[in-house]
């Protein structure tokens, strides 16, 4: 087997100044395991390298992966929705689909640390403004091209697009994209050779890498970029798509006249769409109807486990958020957010919404497993100054109409939500919006719930959904200082420095009231047995070209 | 404290025999099933020689009789079951039934005075009298009434409020022990997925139900009485137009109608609002019409009927339609002092549509009686009498229709019922916490393989109204028939 | 009998046209077009631009017209950008040369239109959906319309006996039982591993494991068994057959009491050969139309089960476009469904006046 962690062992940078920093700071106890692997892979390391710096043995990182039997079918259960634009994507389920063609440059892993996928390794240079980027060799198109720099240069420019309606992969491409004409910086991606990228940032920036990893970062073939990969079908992985329907299912087979550069095991792949009812999904496991969960929530955890299928846990940075919209009044006065915010009890919430499946939050969508996080409390939980609050503001009459989508914990946090409001004597009516509808507008809604997915460091949610005037910032909040902090933290590379800018800004978080953040999730995966390298991951990545049964 | 059991201290006794009852039931029904089969008839009565009767017994005969024996022995157990729940001092002894049947106290008095009542002055009440002539019309009676006052005394019956939260009783089975301090000391019927008590929900779902569906069935009638008689009376031109777009509703799949009609888009654009607005007038034209028939001879009793007709039917239409709330809605131009109430959008909505599908199907059964009993001698003899038409459709063709719609009146409700529970099915109806059967059954179905309890009481409960309105729609009409 | 069938088809004709012009109107509220566009284009558009997407993309323009376009009556709308010159509409398809295009694409030219929320064609989508209801219909039909004849007759054939009277109770209980009670009771005792009937057998050891039927028919879409599809056609079965039932024992019961079959059991004719030979034909008469016309009904019954039990047919996809405001593919569910009424309501007269000796249309 030709294991890529092994390939970027070899290759891969040995060290880096500040992984070396970080290194110290892991010894010193400021930063865990998984902390410090994220950090430091995504300046360029290894996975063993980093490793070998913190004295711990490159095993654990070399193959974490079984290896399968070669053949056979897999069906998953999991939405399938109509594919467009990969940089478009919404949804980490389009990009599970069509990452079984179209791969991308590098992968996060369920440990945290970052692997190469059409990359063979990458550095940074020291104050982290230079990224260089070594590709693959040998990769081909199953259109008979060789996959070259010119692909990933291409690729970067269209990334860095946001004139492209809908195009999320630009926030994530950071100081690359010229903010006077919207596209890519004159000279930030250059070409260096063949299988050499070199990208320039104007300032400091730690984000690039998990960007790249990100699931709307495909890599599409450099004249097709732009379009839909189910249209041409064009990739550089084993597999394309023979069934489409959207609702129903899709299947991926096994490309027959394409050499893949890799490994890989399983015939065939059947995603199975069976809505978003969690209860309609533990109907179809009883009727044996696939062999492996997208994800399992709620109380299913312990129903799936009951009927036997195997267990996988990975403790994320997941949540949900019920936000006001500062767009709408009475939303727009910090008070009623703040009485909003006293009101609930965010402990509540984990135990009704999830089970208690995760960890509480403090309402400023900073999690402790982030590098940068600092320990800023929430609100204090005080119902009767929430509605002495609610009163000074003049809103207690108002009917607070608290809107959530139809499915199990979103719902239930919502609901736990809605009668710690009442309970605190707040008018409010609950609308449930089924999940067909309910993303149309989701970030326009007056006072509802979204879930945010994991994110490797704490500064890229704020930046996608707190920054004044992003499209995914569904509180309307604009906050001049609190963008100027961001900007600042963006830039910084020490965690410890990064923390003291980060205490502030969680603290703009907490009393502005921006959001209920009650809690972080923790995302279970269920399989049936013998079903190989199918763990869950912290982002819903499933790589069907490492699935299979077991040998 | 522990968990309730299903029957409580009686059940040690009342177990057995309720299973014997069980047993001897089914062995009733296949030795009956076997000798029918074997072409064994039911004896009949044969006048003998000497001149007096008697019943020549097979033995399909015993067989049957077991059958009604042990039918009788499953009753008494029930009641036992209840007596049991009364006179017994705790919970545990109660048993689940037993305080099930004590919380329903209200209701057996209430059911227990009616039947007396009822039966007591049989002969003096026309058709509602003679429905106690007949088992199955009782039986049907039974049930409607047992949730009718349910619906009454809901607030007495139910323990919990609908929307109360206890967070450690979730998806709890039946019998749980709430903790110390709630209103009651057990969730009877276990708690939902949100910790609510399944029982309360049942029971105050029960006036929602019963309050929207046979007053949606009246306004139905009204529709299609309203423009069923001149249809079928006057019949030319007007008949084929109304016929046609009776007909359009109801080749409307019922399903598709309800999507289009209760969406927040159709919903924003007020079709509801405006359909309401049309359908709510026939109401009114259907009384200020029907005085003014009856009275037009009279013009100062016709003037004040009319008037009284017409001022608080239109109070309390503008009332209904105008939406106090929402200041963005379509149809608002009645000042707030003077609106009476105000029906929560979706209400409102859930309302329109529910009358608009079922008002078709009354006006084609009004036309069809009305074609029926135009060619009468009496209806021929106001004619020449020099009565109006109006006159002779609302005065003597409607009262001589009456038997019909009444028995489907009944059906009617029932039908209207499931189409509520459909509504909720799909997540269409009222509110997402209303205790409506269709919304609960909906919330259950989705862990129903694990936790069933939480979907069953709602649904057997729409069951047996449903049922109950069919059967007392059957006894009435076969009481009816016997005229 | 021609100019009956021919004014039927007219009064057929204008009733589809109505009625999908309602649908098409209540489809294309402006609410629900502006839904449309920020699904469609982005979410964060303003009135202005939710405006001009709707004129560039055909939406614009009296809805009438439209909906002829939709019909096919009208030339497809066409437009050409002002910038790039590059010619879009209706019948042009993706990477079409414009020139090539036809000018009309509706209904009558056999076009249904495209899905946004599935990007593909309808045509595609509802033609493999209609195949698995249609397999659905058919063993619910299979199974319903004997049963309720069966109960009906026998019911009917001794009118007040014991055995109606159970039978009578019988059909009013499954009438009262809606499909989503059904549904979940049978669930709940027959497909669950928890509660019911399964674990029982489990235990008894008559079971490997899991259930004994399956509470979810989504594999009954590519291979029906009975335990897979046993639960969702007894669903539907159930409900429609108390009606038909009752209203075989009403038509049974009538036949029973005429004269004829009086004449001939009074010279002594058995039992057995006077049901057979000499009611049984005339009382199917009127349960005939009744079944024809329990198709419309059996539509609603067919989306809940479908829902309930995840099978995805016409019905769950006819409620995945009206949640989704997918304006054509729900235009084209709502063609279906009406024609599936049109029709049958046709059959149904055709067939009582073939079948009714009495009943002559001149």
């Amino acid at each position: 087997m030709k294991d890529f962690t092994h390939v970027q062992a070899e290759t891969g940078l040995a060290t880096h100044p500040v992984a070396e920093m970080y290194a110290q700071e892991h010894k010193a106890g400021k930063l865990d395991r998984r902390e410090f692997l994220v950090r430091s892979t995504a300046l360029g390391l290894s996975a063993a390298a980093a490793y070998s710096l913190i004295g711990a043995t490159p095993a654990a990182a070399d193959g974490h992966r079984a290896v399968p039997a070669a053949g056979g079918t897999l069906r998953i259960q999991q939405e399938v929705r109509a594919l467009k634009d990969p940089r478009t994507y919404d949804w980490s389920q389009m990009a599970n689909i069509t990452r079984g063609f179209v791969e991308y440059l590098i992968q996060y892993n369920e440990d945290g640390s970052f692997e190469g996928v059409l990359l063979d390794s990458w550095e940074a240079n020291e104050d982290a403004t230079v990224y260089t980027l070594n590709l693959r060799q040998g990769v081909m198109w199953n259109n008979g091209d060789a996959f070259t720099a010119e692909d990933v240069a291409a690729n970067f420019i269209g990334w860095c697009d946001s004139t492209v309606e809908g195009n999320s992969m630009s926030t994530r491409m950071g100081g690359l994209v010229d903010p006077d004409t919207g596209v890519a910086r004159e000279g930030a991606i250059e070409v260096v050779d063949d299988h050499t990228v070199r990208v320039t940032y104007p300032a400091p920036d730690i984000t690039l890498i998990p960007g790249i990893a990100d699931y709307p970062s495909a890599v599409q073939h450099r004249d097709l970029i732009g379009t839909n990969p189910a249209d041409h079908g064009v990739g550089t992985g084993a597999y394309e798509i023979t069934n489409y329907e959207v609702g129903v299912s899709a299947t991926l087979t096994r490309k027959a006249d394409h050499e893949y550069w890799g490994e890989t095991y399983l015939d065939e792949i059947v995603f199975v769409d069976l809505g978003q009812d969690p209860a309609a999904w533990f109907a179809g496991a009883e009727s044996d109807e696939f062999d492996m969960t997208y994800e399992t929530v709620g109380e299913f955890v312990d129903l799936f486990a009951a009927i036997g299928w195997t267990q996988s846990e990975v403790t994320t940075a997941a949540t949900v958020v019920i936000r006001p919209n500062q767009n709408n009044a009475p939303y727009d006065d910090v008070r009623v957010r703040q009485a909003i915010a006293m009101a609930v009890d965010n402990q509540v919430c984990l135990d009704l919404g999830i089970n208690g499946q995760g960890i509480t939050a403090q309402n400023h969508h900073v999690c402790p497993i982030h590098p940068e996080y600092a320990d800023v409390p929430a609100l204090a939980f005080d119902p009767d100054g929430a509605r002495a609050l609610l009163e000074e503001s003049g809103n207690a009459d108002f009917e607070f109409e608290l809107i959530s989508i139809d499915d199990d914990y979103r719902k239930n946090t919502t609901d736990a939500v809605g009668a710690q409001l009442r309970d605190a004597g707040f008018n409010v009516t609950r609308t449930i919006i089924p999940g067909s509808t309910f993303w149309n507008d989701w970030a326009n809604y007056p006072f509802s719930s979204t879930n945010w997915n994991h994110r490797e460091l704490g500064v890229q949610v704020l930046n996608l959904a707190y920054r004044s005037g992003v499209p995914w910032n569904e509180s309307g909040f604009a906050n001049e200082e609190f963008d100027t902090l961001l900007d600042q933290a963006n830039g910084i590379q020490d965690a410890d420095a990064r923390r003291e800018i980060m205490a502030q800004i969680e603290t703009i978080m907490v009393n502005e009231g921006v959001t209920i953040q009650p809690y972080w999730r923790s995302l279970f995966r269920h399989y049936k047995a013998g079903i190989v390298n199918a763990d869950m991951h912290p982002k819903f990545e499933i790589n069907v070209h490492y699935l299979g049964f077991e040998a | 404290m522990d968990l309730l059991t299903w029957t409580g201290q009686f059940g040690s006794f009342l177990n057995p025999l309720i299973l014997a009852s069980v047993v001897i039931f089914l062995a009733g029904f296949f030795t009956n099933f076997v000798l029918t089969v074997a072409g064994v008839r039911p004896g009949e009565l044969e006048i003998q020689g000497d001149g007096t009767m008697a019943i020549n017994s097979t033995p399909a005969d015993y067989a049957l009789a077991t059958m009604k024996y042990a039918v009788l022995l499953f009753v008494l157990c029930c009641i036992g079951y209840i007596i049991g729940g009364l006179v017994l001092p705790t919970m545990e002894q109660k048993g689940i039934f037993g305080a099930v049947g004590q919380r329903f106290l209200p209701v057996w008095i209430a059911l227990i005075v009616t039947f007396a009542l009822s039966i007591t002055f049989k002969r003096r009440l026309g058709l509602y009298g003679k429905l106690f002539d007949s088992l199955i019309g009782m039986i049907g009676f039974g049930l409607v009434m047992f949730w009718v006052f349910s619906a009454i005394f809901a607030s007495l019956v139910a323990p919990f409020d609908a929307l109360d939260q206890i967070s450690s009783m979730r998806n709890e089975v039946p019998g749980t022990p709430t903790p110390e301090g709630e209103a009651f000391s057990h969730y009877l019927f276990g708690g939902d997925r949100l910790g609510r008590d399944v029982f309360s929900r049942m029971v105050l779902g029960s006036t929602y139900v019963l309050q929207i569906a046979p007053l949606a069935t009246l306004f139905a009638f009204m529709v299609g009485i309203t423009l069923g008689l001149p249809a079928g009376y006057i019949g030319g031109k007007l008949d084929t137009v109304l016929t046609f777009v009776a007909n359009l509703v109801l080749a409307f799949p019922v399903i598709l109608l309800f999507y289009l009609l209760v969406t927040p888009e159709i919903v924003q654009a007020g079709v509801p609002q405006y359909m309401s607005m049309v359908l709510f007038l026939f109401p009114i034209i259907f009384l200020v019409v029907l005085f003014n028939s009856r009275y037009h001879t009279q013009p100062t009793i016709r003037n004040v009927l009319v008037g009284i007709a017409a001022v608080v039917g239109f109070w309390l239409y503008f009332s209904l339609i105008s939406d106090r709330a929402n200041l963005d809605s379509a149809v608002r131009f009645w000042p707030e002092s003077v609106d009476l109430f105000n029906i929560p959008g979706n209400l409102l909505i859930v309302f329109v549509s529910v009358v608009f599908v079922n008002s078709p199907t009354v006006f084609r059964i009004v036309r069809g009686i009305t074609l029926d009993v135009k060619t009468r001698d009496y209806v021929a003899a106001a004619q020449t009498r020099g009565e109006g038409p109006w006159y002779i459709m609302l005065w003597e063709i409607l009262p001589n229709a009456r038997g019909p719609l009444i028995v489907d009146f009944c059906l009617r409700i029932g039908y209207t019922t499931i189409l509520l529970g459909t509504l909720g099915f799909f997540g269409l109806g009222l509110s997402p916490e209303s205790p409506d059967w269709g919304s609960t059954i909906n919330e259950g179905r989705r862990l129903l393989t694990v936790y069933p309890h939480p979907a069953l009481p709602p649904a057997l409960a729409l069951m047996s109204l449903v049922l109950g309105l069919n059967l007392l729609a059957d006894g009435l009409r076969e009481e009816s028939l016997k005229d | 009998m021609g100019a009956f069938i021919l004014r039927r088809t007219g009064v057929m004709i204008l009733t589809a046209l109505c009625l999908t012009f309602v649908v098409f109107f209540l489809t294309n509220l402006f609410p629900n077009l502006e839904k449309l566009a920020k699904t469609q284009g982005n979410a964060r558009m303003t009135d202005e631009e939710v405006v001009s997407w709707l004129d560039s993309n055909g939406y614009g323009g009296p809805m009438i017209l439209r909906y002829g376009e939709w019909l096919g009556v009208v030339p497809g709308w066409t437009r050409e950008d002002e910038e790039t010159g590059e010619i879009t509409g209706r019948c042009i398809d993706f990477g079409m040369d414009p020139a090539d295009a036809p000018t009309r694409c509706g209904l009558l030219q056999g076009d249904l239109g495209f899905s946004t929320v599935s990007d593909d064609e309808v045509g595609n989508i509802i033609g493999g959906r209609l195949q698995l209801t249609g397999i659905l219909m058919f063993w619910a039909f299979a199974l319903m319309v004997p049963a309720a004849l069966l109960v009906g007759v026998l019911a009917g054939m001794r009118e007040g006996s014991r055995l109606d009277r159970s039978l009578s109770t019988f059909s009013i209980a499954s009438t009262a039982t809606p499909e989503y009670v059904s549904g979940v009771i049978f669930i709940v005792f027959l497909a669950s591993s928890t509660t019911g009937l399964s674990p029982m057998l489990v235990e008894l050891g008559w079971l490997d494991s899991g259930t004994l039927f399956l509470g979810s028919a989504r594999s009954a879409m590519e291979n029906i068994t009975f335990w897979n599809f046993f639960l969702p056609v007894v669903t539907i079965a159930l409900y429609g057959m108390g009606y038909i039932a009752r209203m075989t024992r009403a038509s049974m019961a009538e036949v029973m009491t005429a004269q004829y079959i009086r004449t001939a059991r009074l010279k002594g004719v058995n039992f057995r050969s006077i049901v057979m030979k000499h009611a049984l034909r005339n009382a199917l008469i009127a349960p005939f139309t009744v079944i024809m016309l329990q198709f419309p009904w059996l539509l609603t019954g067919v989306v809940i089960v479908e829902t309930l039990f995840n099978y995805n047919g016409f019905g769950w996809t006819m409620v995945q476009a009206a949640s989704n405001n997918d304006i054509e593919l729900l235009l084209a569910c709502s063609i279906v469904a009406v024609f599936v009424v049109l029709v049958t309501q046709l059959i149904s007269d055709i067939g009582y006046v073939f079948l009714n000796p009495r009943i002559r249309i001149a």
